[in-house]
């Protein structure tokens, strides 16, 4: 009772706001914001990724960052991809947890001894990761700093929807980063009705077109896909949030 | 119902799951939540900016053109006027941005002076048509964990939103829609629990996998693979194993 009492006082009262109507049109506009956000929740680092799912296991595609290139590289994709999506990211609207290096829960499974000693010696002594959803389009950011519990937990909440609002501006500049979708209109739909338990005949009867045009619609996302069956076809395309 | 009196309420119905920011900690609990429990929560949203009325919509997948469904409203359990008018090419134009954007978008009626007052100052919220018309609004996109996409909408004229308050009333709207996206597909009879083998059955499957290579892969026979596979779409209303892996990786079941 107390603590819901305290929540409303702490929504009621008027915080301070932040400056009007930033418009983002560029990639610079992007990493000028990003460094800004950093700067204002106390993280030296930040790093924008976009995850794709390849081949059963995920990748981590940069859209921005301002970590030492060496670091990324000694790091490796696949740890980043596992740090961005992974047990600590959190979904817009959840308490964010830090991952802090020094005592990192290595029997997670999430880092090895040595990836967090790496981690803490290039400055990533504490780690966020968040979950920003884009419209349909999911990414991640990361924000670090060089010491513990420099980031602010209540102003990463804000940045957090905040970096959601600043993307929704430029999703046309994230769009190469992310997922594409390398189907037709009539290819999803013929996936979307699959994925609903309808047959091929089922299909072709509400597209109003062949069974045998269904099938080679299917045929050809499967192969977009590269995807062995039309099971996996349809694992795939809801995964990255096609249909 | 008194501010006091709500979220003493909302205290009872979410105790220590709540935090301050008003999302959730911890994972198994959000099954116990109801449509009532997340239609009180949603009035203790819409007291916070003074709102006289509010409206969850879900964005339905569909293959061709999406279209909002209304979940609740204000009127909970019955649908409130609000609901049942809104307008279609409004509603298509929010759907489109919703599926592009997350900035909210706010909407007033000219025809009443200084109305949307509060709306027009904030940062980050751009006006847009209004979503029912003569009235004044503010709708939120929201995601769940496993992709479901959806609007979180307040009415009034009289709605005090100013500066931060924007996000964290945001953060709290996605925190509620998340909640009841878990127990919205839970009709499709999730009460029936999958068991180890059958949700590895359907994962393999989901990754391309044959009966004949899950057996091999499992060491089991076809048979049983088979026989798991059939369990798993039974238990998910599935009609067959293809919709038996989609249901599964939108259930958040497998990923």
């Amino acid at each position: 009772m107390d603590s819901g009492l305290k929540t409303m006082t702490a929504f009621a009262a008027p915080l301070t706001s932040d400056a009007v109507g930033i418009r983002l049109s560029s990639r610079a506009d992007l990493t000028g914001f990003l460094t800004q956000l950093a700067d204002e929740i106390g993280a030296d680092s930040y790093m924008l990724v976009a995850i794709v799912h390849e081949q059963e296991r995920n990748d981590a595609r940069i859209v921005a960052s301002n970590w030492l290139y060496d670091a990324i590289e000694l790091i490796g994709k696949r740890l980043i991809a596992s740090l961005a999506h992974g047990p600590l990211t959190a979904a817009p609207g959840t308490r964010a947890q830090p991952l802090v290096t020094a005592h990192a829960d290595t029997a997670s499974g999430l880092l090895s001894g040595e990836e967090a000693r790496l981690l803490d010696v290039l400055g990533h002594a504490e780690l966020y990761s968040l979950r920003l959803d884009v419209g349909r389009q999911r990414l991640f950011v990361l924000f670090s700093a060089a010491e513990t519990d420099r980031i602010d937990p209540a102003a990463l909440n804000r940045a957090q929807l905040k970096c959601c609002y600043a993307l929704s501006q430029v999703s046309q500049l994230l769009a190469a980063a992310a997922v594409q979708d390398p189907l037709s209109d009539r290819e999803r739909e013929c996936l979307f009705w699959v994925s609903e338990g309808k047959t091929t005949e089922e299909v072709a009867v509400i597209l109003g077109v062949s069974a045998n045009t269904v099938n080679s619609y299917i045929t050809h996302a499967i192969q977009k896909f590269s995807a062995s069956n039309r099971a996996m076809a349809i694992a795939t395309a809801i995964r990255s949030g096609i249909i | 119902m008194t501010r006091a009196h709500a979220s003493a309420t909302a205290e009872h119905a979410f105790g220590s799951h709540s935090n301050p920011f008003g999302g959730f900690v911890g994972g198994s609990e959000l099954q116990a939540v109801t449509i009532p429990d997340a239609v009180r929560r949603c009035r203790w949203i819409a007291m916070d900016i003074n709102a006289e009325a509010f409206g969850l919509f879900f964005v339905a997948p569909a293959a061709e053109r999406a279209r909002l469904v209304a979940c609740f409203d204000s009127d909970y359990p019955s649908v409130a006027q609000a609901t049942r008018m809104v307008s279609d090419p409004a509603g298509e134009e929010i759907v489109q941005h919703t599926r592009q954007s997350t900035g909210p978008r706010w909407w007033c009626d000219d025809s009443q002076a200084e109305s949307g007052g509060a709306l027009r100052d904030l940062t980050w919220v751009e006006r847009t048509t209004p979503l029912v018309p003569g009235t004044t609004g503010i709708a939120f996109p929201v995601h769940a964990d496993h992709g479901q996409c959806g609007l979180v909408v307040f009415f009034g004229a009289a709605m005090t939103l100013s500066g931060n308050a924007v996000y964290d009333i945001h953060a709290r709207c996605f925190s509620l829609f998340n909640a009841v996206a878990r127990i919205r597909p839970g009709e499709t009879g999730r009460a029936r629990a999958m068991s180890k083998r059958e949700l590895e059955c359907l994962k393999l499957t989901a990754n391309g996998y044959t009966s004949e290579e899950i057996a091999r892969l499992l060491k089991l026979s076809v048979h049983t693979a088979n026989q798991y596979l059939t369990q798993s779409a039974q238990k998910l209303d599935a009609v067959n194993r293809t919709q038996a892996v989609a249901k599964a990786l939108r259930l958040g079941l497998i990923d």
